[in-house]
């Protein structure tokens, strides 16, 4: 159950003082908050644990990870809290234990170490608290801040003093600050600061009650006077006081060693990052993470397949008998359709789930922040900095999340450039395919064969890039990296399984969504015949609409060795959604040649055909069909993101260099590999 | 001219103290609300991929690229 939503700005939430902080007796719905709710705003710099606390205390599954950047959307959750109260004296109580419930508005904000907007999803946080209309400004703001490094994370907060509005302050990362023999005095910081300190670990999920209680006795008080500053516009002289405060807070409230102790963290960081070591580590993880997802999972992914061609599909057939609808067309569309297409979607589940499994271990480690670090030299010849990565790397899950995500980008020339460069990079749905084709085509390479591709991704992003920097893009000047390094964490079970699962759960709501439509669209289109001699429903694919027109494209295929129409007609499909290529490819064959119980020799039919149209060349002819496939557009749900980030024209100048790329890849890989296969 | 030396210069693992910043007022600030501010105390952990170092202050690892290595100065602490 999920009890967030992600919105965007304008905001429009409730307005102080919250009417119900010290009510009970409310009926507190279930999924919302209600109009009189209090809004309280999560805000801290990135990486503080801000989104793991989100989630903790709402319950919800918004997006986390160890690096900067996680949050570039406002996420919305009900907050559910109880406070403990000596008596209640509302008529007929129905508070139990002498609790008082509240449901408060929980908005995650994106990650910002100032109110000084740098970027988009910066500006969001300052229009929320600072620039909007001060009867739409949340009632109160709760600032994340890492107890291992308090002075960093206490620039915000000085700012957010700086304005008429209550502020709770919740320590987090305590154990790695216990780790640096740091130590922190909550009651002194709290002196210093003028609001309430509240230490939390939302990673283990303690100190929640007493943030609550925290965050309702100060939603009670009236707003405190804000932080007196010097009487001045200078922005310099006004950072030299916010820097002179928050290092007085910070110093009274801490004991730490004289010097930064070397880390553990530290340690491994010399090799991480290293010159020659850390490339080759970078490269060696991502080997590793393709290598097992393809061994461990195939095993698992026949298994499945054996179920749903055998057992299932005969069990529909079966029922399907007893209810004398056997040999009709709505055996077609169950059997052939829905069952091989739904079916086949489901046996990917164990490959996604290992893929997600260990890049939430990558990400939750902290490795993906050093491998920003890593790769910006190479970031840096397209004229973008190492924070373009994080986006891409996410695009490497899917496109969609990727290009929200590269709104952490502060010039909006480099967000355009990686807006437009993040459909090269291969997601998981375009994997399902490469994960078939290779185990298909190249047996026990599979695995070599598929890093090959993301391989083939990175080289694509990198030299669309450079190709773009050189012309549209020439006089874009290149920014200096500055990357904050979260602390290496031993992920924990349940934020691992949390991000897992979401995202194994979005990529099937989604899926499912796209498979179920497209398999009942391209039943649609295969039933409806194309000469007036067969009747709807009972036609031969090749002269159904279907055929007709996948056989109307197909020449344009010839020069890369895969025109069957077969072939040509799960590109269509693949537009729509990678996901489908392959149930539009079960729907075909099987529907061609209907014997139930027999989706598993789709291989066999994909090969043949590979075969027949390359002329005996079906290895260079796969490559290039797989090329074409990582290279074309994506989805249309990325093309909707892509316009709402980009815009229309940008958006079609995409499509064309996509289309136009994957083509002459394709041509060239058939071409050149046809002389050595 | 500031004095002392260069980041790109600067030895490893010494305690250091930064002494000017000569990069963009963006940058500038970015650095500064990461705890990198002229009189901080600070050491270099290690030499990086492309020139970069990764910077020790205030608790804090940041890594910075060769370009703003070579804009920050400093002199042993």
């Amino acid at each position: 159950m999920s009890e967030s939503t992600r919105v965007r700005l304008p905001l429009t939430p409730a307005t102080t003082p919250p009417p119900s902080a010290k009510a009970c007796c409310h009926e507190i719905p279930r999924h919302t908050a209600g109009a009189d709710a209090p809004v309280v705003a999560l805000v801290g710099a990135p990486n503080t644990g801000k989104s793991t606390l989100f989630n903790a205390l709402t319950g919800s599954r918004v997006t986390m990870g160890n690096w900067p950047g996680t949050t570039v959307e406002i996420s919305r959750g009900v907050w559910r809290t109880t406070l403990a109260v000596p008596t209640c004296d509302c008529d007929n109580c129905t508070c139990a234990h002498d609790e008082e419930p509240l449901a408060i508005t929980l908005l995650d904000l994106p990650g910002a170490y100032s109110l000084d907007a740098h970027s988009p999803d910066e500006q969001l946080t300052r229009g929320l608290l600072q620039d909007g209309p001060v009867d739409e400004r949340p009632g109160l703001c709760v600032i994340t801040v890492d107890a291992s490094r308090l002075a960093h994370g206490l620039y915000l907060v000085a700012q957010v003093r700086e304005l008429a509005t209550r502020v709770v302050v919740a320590v987090t990362m305590s154990d790695i600050a216990a780790q640096r023999e740091v130590t922190l005095d909550t009651a002194r910081l709290s002196q210093e600061l003028g609001c309430p300190v509240v230490a939390t670990d939302p990673r283990r999920r303690t100190g929640m009650v007493a943030l609550a209680t925290a965050v309702r006795t100060t939603l009670a008080d009236p707003v405190p006077d804000p932080r007196p500053t010097p009487f001045t516009d200078d922005a310099l002289m006004l950072d030299d006081d916010r820097f002179t405060w928050l290092s007085d807070a910070a110093d009274t409230a801490t004991v730490a060693p004289g010097h930064d102790r070397l880390t553990l963290s530290d340690k491994v960081d010399r090799w991480v990052t290293a010159p020659v070591a850390g490339p080759l580590l970078f490269l060696a993880v991502m080997w590793a993470v393709f290598q097992l997802t393809t061994t461990v999972a195939a095993p698992l992914q026949d298994a499945l397949a054996r179920f749903f061609s055998g057992p299932v599909s005969g069990a529909v057939t079966s029922l399907l008998t007893l209810v004398h609808l056997h040999g009709t067309w709505v055996e077609g569309l169950l059997v052939n359709g829905l069952v091989a297409g739904v079916g086949m979607l489901l046996t990917f589940v164990p490959l996604m789930g290992l893929m997600f499994l260990l890049l939430a271990l990558l990400e939750d480690s902290g490795y993906l922040a050093r491998a920003a670090v890593v790769t910006d030299r190479l970031m840096r010849t397209m004229g973008l900095p190492g924070r373009a990565f994080l986006p891409l790397v996410v695009g490497f899950g899917c496109n969609v999340p990727a290009i929200s995500a590269t709104r952490i980008l502060p010039d909006a020339r480099q967000r355009l450039l990686t807006v437009l460069l993040v459909p090269f990079t291969s997601c998981s749905a375009r994997l399902t395919v490469f994960v078939m084709l290779g185990t298909v085509f190249f047996g026990k390479n599979a695995g070599t064969a598929v890093f090959g591709m993301y391989v083939a991704s990175v080289a694509l992003v990198v030299l669309i890039g450079l190709l773009l920097r050189r012309t549209l893009w020439r006089t874009m000047g290149a920014e200096p990296l500055i990357i904050d390094l979260p602390a290496y964490h031993v992920p924990t079970l349940r934020l691992t399984g949390a991000v897992v699962w979401q995202r194994l759960r979005g990529f099937l709501k989604t899926a499912s969504g796209i498979i179920v439509a497209t398999v009942c669209a391209v039943w649609l289109l295969q039933s409806i015949p194309t000469t007036g001699a067969q009747s709807f429903g009972n036609v031969p694919v090749e002269d159904s609409v279907y055929g007709v027109v996948a056989r109307t494209i197909s020449p344009a295929f010839a020069p890369a060795g895969f025109d069957q129409w077969q072939t040509t007609s799960a590109l269509i499909v693949g537009f729509v959604a990678k996901e489908a290529v392959i149930s539009s490819w079960a729907q075909t064959y099987a529907t061609e040649q209907p014997q139930p119980g027999q989706a598993g020799l789709l291989g066999d039919h994909i090969r043949a055909a590979f075969e027949q149209s390359s002329g005996g060349h079906p290895l260079s002819a796969v490559l290039a069909f797989m090329v074409f496939l990582l290279a074309y557009t994506p989805c249309v749900a990325t093309l909707a993101a892509q316009r709402r980030e980009a815009g229309l024209r940008w958006t079609i100048f995409g499509v064309g260099i996509q289309l136009a790329t994957a083509w002459l890849l394709a041509v060239a890989v058939f071409q050149i590999g046809r002389l050595f296969w | 001219m500031t004095p002392g030396m260069d980041l790109a210069s600067a030895p490893l693992d010494t305690p250091l103290t930064l002494i000017g910043v000569g990069s963009a007022v963006t940058s500038r600030r970015r650095l500064a609300t990461l705890g990198l501010r002229e009189g901080a105390s600070f050491r270099l952990l290690t030499r990086t991929i492309g020139g970069g170092r990764i910077v020790l202050v205030g608790g804090s690892r940041i890594a910075l690229s060769k370009d703003l290595v070579r804009q920050l100065r400093a002199q042993a602490a």
